[in-house]
This record gives C-alpha cells, sequence and structure tokens, in this order.
C-alpha cells in the first residue's frame, strides 16, 4: 500500500497495470499530441508552394523518401486510432454502453470497463494497422 | 481561464463536433487524391494548385484548417490542464492555445488565399 502511494504520478501513469483502458488513455494522448505537430508541419510544407515549383519539389523530396513513407504511415495509423477511440469516448460520454448501475460488490468490478468498451479499443488498433498497411501500398505504388 | 468564458461542458461539445466534422472533410482531402490516379500525381506542383484554384475545394481545406485548429489546439489545452493546476497556469495554457490556434489558422489562411488567387511565384 505504501510503495502504492508512493508511485505518484508515475503509478497513474504505468499503463501496465489498469489494463488496456489505460493504455488507450496514453495512446489518445499521444497519438493526438503527434497529430497536431504533423498538422503544423503540414501546414508549413504546403506553404512552401507560394514559393514556385521549385521550393515545392524540394520541400516534397524530404517526404518522398523511406522515411518520410514510414512517417507518413504512422500518421496514418494514429489518425485512425485517434478516430475510432475518439467515436467511442464520445458514445460513452453520451452514456452508453456503461451496463447497469448496480451494488459495488467484491471484486468491485467496475461495470464502465466493460467487454464493449475493450472490444472497441482493440478495433480501434486494429483498424489502424490495416490503414497503416493500405498507405504502405498506395505510397510505393504496390 | 477559459471557464470565465464559456463552460467546460460547452468547450467538450465544441471538441467534439470539430471533430466530427473534420473527419468527414479529411475524407474528402483524401478522396481528392485518388482522383489523379497515382498518390505520386497528386503531388505535382501544377495539380495542387488546380486544387487550390477549385473554390469550393479552397474552402473545403479552410473550413478543415479552422476545425483541426480548434480541436488540436483545444486537445493540448486539456491534456495540459490534465498535469498541472492553478489559475495563472490555466490562464497561460488557455490563452497560449488560444494564440498559437489564431496563428495556425492566418498562416494556413494566407497560404489557401494566395495559392486560390495564383498569387505564386513562377
Amino acid at each position: 500500500m505504501d510503495k502504492d502511494r508512493k508511485e505518484g504520478i508515475k503509478g497513474m501513469a504505468n499503463p501496465g497495470r489498469y489494463g488496456i483502458e489505460r493504455v488507450a488513455y496514453w495512446l489518445m494522448r499521444i497519438t493526438g499530441l503527434g497529430l497536431l505537430f504533423y498538422f503544423i508541419g503540414h501546414i508549413y510544407e504546403t506553404s512552401s508552394l507560394l514559393d514556385g515549383k521549385a521550393a515545392w519539389n524540394s520541400m516534397l523530396e524530404l517526404t518522398q523518401t523511406t522515411e518520410g513513407h514510414i512517417f507518413l504511415t504512422l500518421v496514418i495509423g494514429m489518425c485512425v486510432f485517434h478516430t475510432g477511440n475518439g467515436i467511442r469516448l464520445m458514445i460513452a460520454q453520451a452514456g452508453f454502453g456503461f451496463g447497469k448501475p448496480r451494488r459495488p460488490d467484491y471484486p468491485y468490478t467496475p461495470s464502465s470497463l466493460n467487454m464493449k468498451n475493450k472490444l472497441c479499443i482493440y478495433v480501434s488498433i486494429g483498424l489502424a494497422a490495416l490503414a497503416m498497411m493500405y498507405g504502405l501500398g498506395v505510397m510505393y505504388d504496390v | 481561464m477559459m471557464s470565465s468564458i464559456m463552460r467546460e461542458s460547452h468547450i467538450m461539445k465544441i471538441h467534439y463536433l470539430t471533430a466530427l466534422v473534420a473527419v468527414g472533410f479529411v475524407i474528402i482531402h483524401i478522396m481528392i487524391r485518388f482522383t489523379h490516379g497515382s498518390f505520386a500525381n497528386s503531388l505535382e506542383f501544377e495539380s495542387v494548385i488546380a486544387n487550390y484554384k477549385s473554390i469550393p475545394y479552397a474552402v473545403v481545406l479552410e473550413a478543415m484548417l479552422i476545425l483541426i485548429s480548434v480541436h488540436g489546439f483545444n486537445g493540448l489545452r486539456i491534456i495540459l490542464l490534465e498535469l498541472k493546476q492553478g489559475n495563472a497556469y490555466e490562464r497561460a495554457v488557455t490563452y497560449g492555445c488560444l494564440a498559437a490556434m489564431i496563428a495556425l489558422i492566418a498562416y494556413g489562411s494566407r497560404t489557401i488565399i494566395m495559392a486560390s488567387m495564383g498569387m505564386v511565384e513562377a
């Protein structure tokens, strides 16, 4: 018990302790930040269009590399997971998929952390993986 | 604090609404890439300029810019407010995110307006 208390914010952040819901919590934040940074970069990248064809092509060369394609594939994955999990959270916040309220009895399993929500998280991860594979195929003209 | 301007429940509704509408626009944005044949063709200078010169598509890009900026910077504000609380900190985070959002929308709008009006260096 004392050990748990000493952990503080590290204990809260530990993705291994509270199951897939805590993993989803962290993935949602990490993908959100990643997509925001990508969006800022994308706005800057497209502004090179105003400097003419040469500037556009040289900016494009940076992304048309293996590293650039891997980065874009990660962006696709982040986008799909963030969307799928975001829709799950919206539905949950609207009060659906939580189960019925009941008396808290041992072993105090919260009805909100149920299989429906877990399944939605796994489906979001699966869809992200599929979209990443499809994106790679498009980028490499496979 | 943002809560003095608007209730957090209203901000969350805006957060969700911007997300849902932005998803629709992002799908249009990606589908437009496929109308050019291959991914590489769609990124050619002439193709991209032609996209910007289409007024309906320029409106889609502007709407997407605003929606994603609002959603993204509000998301950043929520993450930062989860980490630490306090009046001065919350005010700094809220106004900082608001300023960054306005700056990004202004910078992106400049590109959209100039490219759609053909104000591009030869």
